[in-house]
């Protein structure tokens, strides 16, 4: 029991940091210091019992698993949801502030609970309790029109999908008769019609958590009609959570039934569907961007071909893809959350985020410019950045076997067409002047956390091995999430 | 480790400069001359201390440093023959490239730093032993020129940067493509070039390989009909990016064909080669006629790059000594010639006259007006039209004797390129520069110190070249007998 | 596994058609035995006998829905109780700390609530 209240510390503490908050939110809510310093250092002090007091094991039947893979993508959600109360800090709106970073403290104990879990049941109830305060932070922003349809999109198509993906985890419960994820790897033989529904419904559900087609279509609305801050949440935290949670539950629990997606050797299972999907989502999320005017318009869309990519690398299930496709998410999460850090800025200074109120940048503010260079240009995979070593790491781990050939020319090919938009928002920013003279309005924890999200990029580029190690060593990938593969 | 010394002055003097406080931004030109003139130390070096010796080692100045074992990625950087000669190249329109520059004062900073990150990529390219690696510094290059020419160009100049930059992301998908390709099949685990060459490479694989890989880096090399990026960037671009990608970046295109297409797909290549041979030819002469017709000066320039680099390309297919050792020497004169000519047209002529017109700057009689500028160019011209006692003359010669080996019948149009190259930069020559009918001569701002010392320069290299071709020929030529080559020159034997 | 999807089909079929059938006859119903005869007495709203005055439509004060929020979270928290309830005995101490910490929670979010002052009327 104890070892059990020690594995969930983390999670207990940043519980207690958010009914903290709303306590303070609810008898002075204008200290807004207070509030975001109480915040902060209940993040902290989770991320300590993270670090300091690390436990092992498998509790409550697999509800609670934690081992150092469990325990790195926590730190990394953990870390993701701090950078994102601080930039909510220096951009939300002032009404409600409290139960605002209260509602982040909350999504980030969802995501961090679908880090560590192998059962279905806590699958579905830890994904809600990520999306319902996003639901909520998407419409948080009152004034705007935006953000309430935002707010509504995401709820309405998130609650189809969940509702998708609570029949299929059903359903597959229903087959196995365990929700475990171990229990259900066990199963084996001709795959019963039941189960088959059951994991096209899951892998729908998942679709639209990791925002690809076909359930994109509520990410470019919610990513510019949300609050910078929660958008920034939303691209980088849930979608490192979904992409992991996605991996633990199709290579520990279905490894049975992957199939393949080689042209030419397709063979029934679920990585035939996720190459569909991946290949539509690069075309589709490359091609959108290409005309968007909107930077935050243009990030969602990118999220959506990145999600492609990260599919593709799944498709291929085997150690190395897998450790490839962890890297590139927690990368990708991180040049995400530099990117809307820069966003949140500008916006700050300029009041809106199209790509004329980006114009300009290079001379008023030629750190932050630099740091949006870096982002944008790691997105488009130009070493030597993480984002290149990433795309790198993935594209040569799908074709170790030579069966994703074409996948990886689709998305070889996407890449370089991607570079084009990214250019234009680099354009805008370093190339063509500012229309007026604006006062620089000061964020200056943001622009520290862009900084040093930039230098980050910058170094895992340059020293992947920093994070390819803990994450590939025999301890983490193989063991733990490869229960049994197909071929 | 002083081949490192190369691009790692050009990258930290990048950084010393992204850190200097706007009221010190004119230290950025003094901090980029000083980080050129190191490079340029370094590899002058490199080239004067390579031991030529028939005993020595094929590839010199090895550093080996593992980086990333889980995919066999290492840190392996060297040079032979070739490489030193490129990378002195580098490092002397390194130089010029700032001399050029001097007068730049619209945001100094960011323009000497991506010029600098630019320089260090080629440097690091020539050195590259392991694929990943030389990937790595091929890309590096690609951000910084569409920033130098959106921002700092002149005609047309998002345009121009944007189609130069994505013909350029393209060329690289397919060389991506067909790196992780090569890696997939080969099952070494490593992307050490040396291993990977040992083959083992089925002909099927080959003979899509090649090609992929080979068009990828050609494109960067104005391979016809993939060279409309070329005349366009280089028009638009500023005269140190025009001299830089003219010079230099043109050349990572047809080396990385050279030291990594043609060297680990030879079956492939014989395959193709006729093809590629004649798209070259085709560069050659329609790139040489195209450049009769403009009537921008510049313009002219561009698409004669197109037609060296024509040569380039074809002595590259002959497959034989005189053939590939001229492209290689030709890489080096052209890189010289084509700096030249662009340093004069852009910076010399165009900021000054504020015009590249032809028929208007005949009316300015440059000759008395700039005597400085008309003898430089005129110096370049008889250099590019390939007279002997400059250094194309050899570079072509040999070319035109390789060719008559491999591919007679394409000895004509190649010639008959010449010859319209000959038009053309007579043409040019006469009608910008010497009076014709009734000239106003104006008073322009006199030829700097930087720029007379550039422009020097680069004469007196080109004409060095021309005397004592030897110099730059020995090294080549050794680099075809070395392991790693060394089939590529057999070929012809057993055809 | 033929008759697995089987089974589905005859389902799905069922399903569709079992709802419609009391429809269907509820319609036919209608129809033949019990044709609508409108009168103004037997369209009135029912108001205990008296005739009713001004308009129906009233504008729905939709503060009644933070009311019902509140409600429905108590409610499921009762519903939770009742197991917890019925097997108190057999379950040892560390069971009731784990739901005091779900009441306690809970009855948070009541105090925020309040202090929000949502359950005062508007």
């Amino acid at each position: 029991m104890t070892n059990l209240l020690i594995a969930l510390a983390p999670e207990a503490f940043l519980v207690i940091t958010a009914l903290v908050v709303l306590g303070i939110g609810v008898s002075a809510p204008k200290a807004r210091g207070a509030i975001t310093a109480a915040t902060l250092l209940g993040g902290l002090v989770a991320a300590a019992a993270l670090l300091l007091h690390p436990v092992d094991g498998n509790f409550l039947h697999g509800m609670v698993v934690l081992n150092p893979l469990a325990r790195l993508f926590k730190l990394v959600l953990l870390g993701l949801g701090l950078v994102s109360v601080v930039f909510a800090a220096e951009s939300f709106p002032k009404l409600h502030f409290a139960e605002a970073l209260a509602l982040l403290l909350f999504s980030m104990v969802g995501m961090m609970l679908l880090a560590g879990t192998e059962d279905l049941l806590m699958i579905f109830l830890a994904l809600e309790l990520t999306s319902l305060p996003l639901y909520i932070l998407a419409a948080f922003a009152k004034e705007s029109r935006a953000s309430a349809e935002a707010g509504l999109k995401y709820f309405l198509i998130g609650s189809v999908a969940a509702a998708f993906l609570l029949y299929g985890l059903s359903l597959i419960y229903g087959v196995a008769g365990s929700t475990n994820l171990r229990v259900i790897a066990k199963l084996s033989g001709d795959p019963d019609p039941l189960l088959i529904a059951g994991i096209a419904l899951t892998l729908l559900g998942f679709a639209f958590k990791i925002a690809v087609v076909p359930f994109q279509l509520w990410a470019p609305d919610v990513y510019e009609g949300a609050p910078t801050a929660a958008a920034a949440l939303i691209a980088s935290g849930s979608k490192v959570a979904g992409v992991f949670i996605l991996t633990k539950i199709l290579t520990l629990g279905l490894g049975h039934w992957t199939g393949t997606a080689g042209w030419g050797q397709f063979a029934p299972g679920w990585a035939p569907v996720l190459a569909l999907m991946a290949a539509a989502s690069v075309v589709l999320g490359n091609v959108a961007a290409l005309v968007q005017s909107n930077v935050k318009r243009l990030l969602a869309y990118s999220a959506i071909a990145h999600g492609g990519y990260l599919l593709i690398g799944l498709c291929a299930a085997d150690a190395p893809s897998l450790t490839a496709v962890l890297f590139y998410v927690i990368i990708y999460a991180l040049t995400t959350a530099g990117a809307f850090g820069v966003v949140v800025i500008v916006e700050k200074q300029r009041g809106g985020s199209h790509l004329e109120d980006f114009e300009g940048l290079g001379k008023s503010s030629p750190v932050l410019a630099l740091c949006l260079l870096v982002f944008l240009i790691s997105l488009a995979g130009i070493p030597p950045l993480a984002g290149f070593f990433g795309k790198f790491y993935l594209f040569t781990s799908a074709l170790a076997n030579g069966r994703h050939l074409w996948l990886v020319i689709l998305a070889v090919a996407m890449n370089a067409v991607s570079l084009y938009y990214y250019l234009i928002v680099l354009k805008h920013a370093l190339v063509l002047p500012a229309p007026k003279e604006t006062v620089p309005t000061a964020a200056p924890a943001s622009k520290f956390l862009v900084v040093l999200l930039a230098l980050a990029v910058l170094a895992l580029g340059l020293a992947p091995n920093a994070l390819i190690g803990p994450l590939s060593n025999g301890q983490t990938v193989k063991n733990i999430i490869i229960n049994t593969l197909q071929k | 480790m002083i081949l490192t010394a190369t691009f790692l002055s050009a990258f930290l003097g990048a950084g010393l400069i992204l850190l200097l406080p706007e009221r010190r931004a004119s230290l950025a030109k003094w901090i980029a001359l000083l980080a050129v003139l190191a490079g340029l130390g370094g590899a002058k070096f490199a080239f004067l201390s390579f031991d030529h010796s028939p005993a020595a080692p094929d590839y010199q100045f090895l550093t080996w440093l593992p980086w990333i074992p889980q995919l066999g990625i290492s840190f392996f950087t060297g040079a032979d023959g070739i490489s030193v000669v490129l990378l002195l190249l580098t490092g002397i329109i390194a130089v010029t490239g700032v001399l050029f520059s001097w007068n730049v004062t619209h945001r100094p900073r960011a323009f000497f730093a991506f010029y600098l990150i630019i320089i260090g990529g080629v440097y690091g390219v020539f050195q590259s032993f392991d694929l990943f690696l030389l990937f790595v510094f091929y890309e590096i290059v690609i951000i910084p020129k569409y920033f130098l020419i959106a921002a700092w160009g002149s005609t047309n100049r998002e345009y121009g940067a944007m189609k130069l930059t994505m013909y350029s992301v393209a060329g690289s998908a397919l060389v991506l493509l067909a790196l992780i390709a090569t890696y997939a099949v080969s099952g070494a685990q490593t992307f050490d070039l040396f291993v990977l060459s040992r083959g083992g490479f089925s002909s099927g694989f080959q003979a899509w390989a090649f090609p992929v890989m080979f068009i990828g880096f050609a494109v960067l090399a104005g391979l016809w009909p993939l060279h409309t990026w070329a005349p366009t960037g280089h028009v638009a671009a500023p005269t140190a990016v025009s001299m830089l990608l003219a010079g230099v970046v043109m050349k990572l295109g047809s080396y990385s064909a050279l030291r990594v297409a043609m060297t680990l797909f030879p079956e492939g290549l014989g395959q193709w080669r006729t093809s590629f041979a004649i798209l070259a030819t085709a560069g050659i002469v329609l790139g040489a006629l195209v450049a009769l017709a403009q009537k921008d000066l510049k313009f002219t320039v561009g698409y004669s790059s197109i037609a060296h680099m024509g040569f380039v390309l074809l002595g590259l297919m002959t497959l034989n000594r005189a053939g590939m050792g001229g492209a290689v020497l030709q890489m080096f004169s052209h890189g010289i010639i084509g700096g030249l000519l662009f340093a004069v047209v852009g910076r010399m002529i165009y900021d000054r006259t504020h015009t590249r017109d032809i028929a208007d700057l005949g009316k300015m009689d440059l000759l008395k007006a700039l005597p400085f500028a008309t003898l430089t160019f005129t110096i370049a011209s008889v250099a590019s039209m390939g007279l002997p006692g400059f250094s194309g003359f050899i570079a072509e010669l040999t070319i035109l004797k390789g060719s008559w080996i491999a591919f007679p019948w394409l000895l004509v149009p190649a010639g008959v390129g010449i010859v319209i190259t000959v038009a053309f930069t007579l043409r040019a020559l006469q009608r910008a520069f010497y009076p014709s009918g009734e000239p106003m001569p104006q008073s322009f701002d006199p030829i700097t110190f930087p720029e007379k010392l550039g422009a020097v320069l680069l004469m007196a290299v080109t004409v060095c070249l021309g005397v004592f071709p030897s110099m730059l020929l020995n090294p080549i030529l050794r680099s075809f007998q070395a392991p790693l080559m060394h089939h590529l020159v057999q070929e012809v034997t057993t055809k | 596994m033929n008759t697995n999807y089987l089974f589905l089909t005859i389902f799905l079929a069922v399903a569709i058609i079992f709802p419609l059938i009391p429809l269907a006859i509820a319609w036919a119903w209608a129809r033949l035995f019990s044709p609508p005869k409108p009168g103004h007495e037997k369209l009135a709203s029912y108001e205990c006998g008296i005739d009713s005055t001004g308009p129906a439509q009233v504008q729905f004060q939709s503060h009644y829905y933070l009311y019902a929020l509140v409600f429905l979270v108590f409610d499921v928290e009762t519903i939770f109780l009742m197991p917890f309830a019925a097997a108190f005995l057999k379950l040892e101490f560390s069971a009731f700390l784990t739901l005091m910490v779900f009441l306690l929670l809970l009855v948070e979010g009541l105090v925020w609530a309040w202090a929000k002052g949502i359950l005062a009327w508007k």
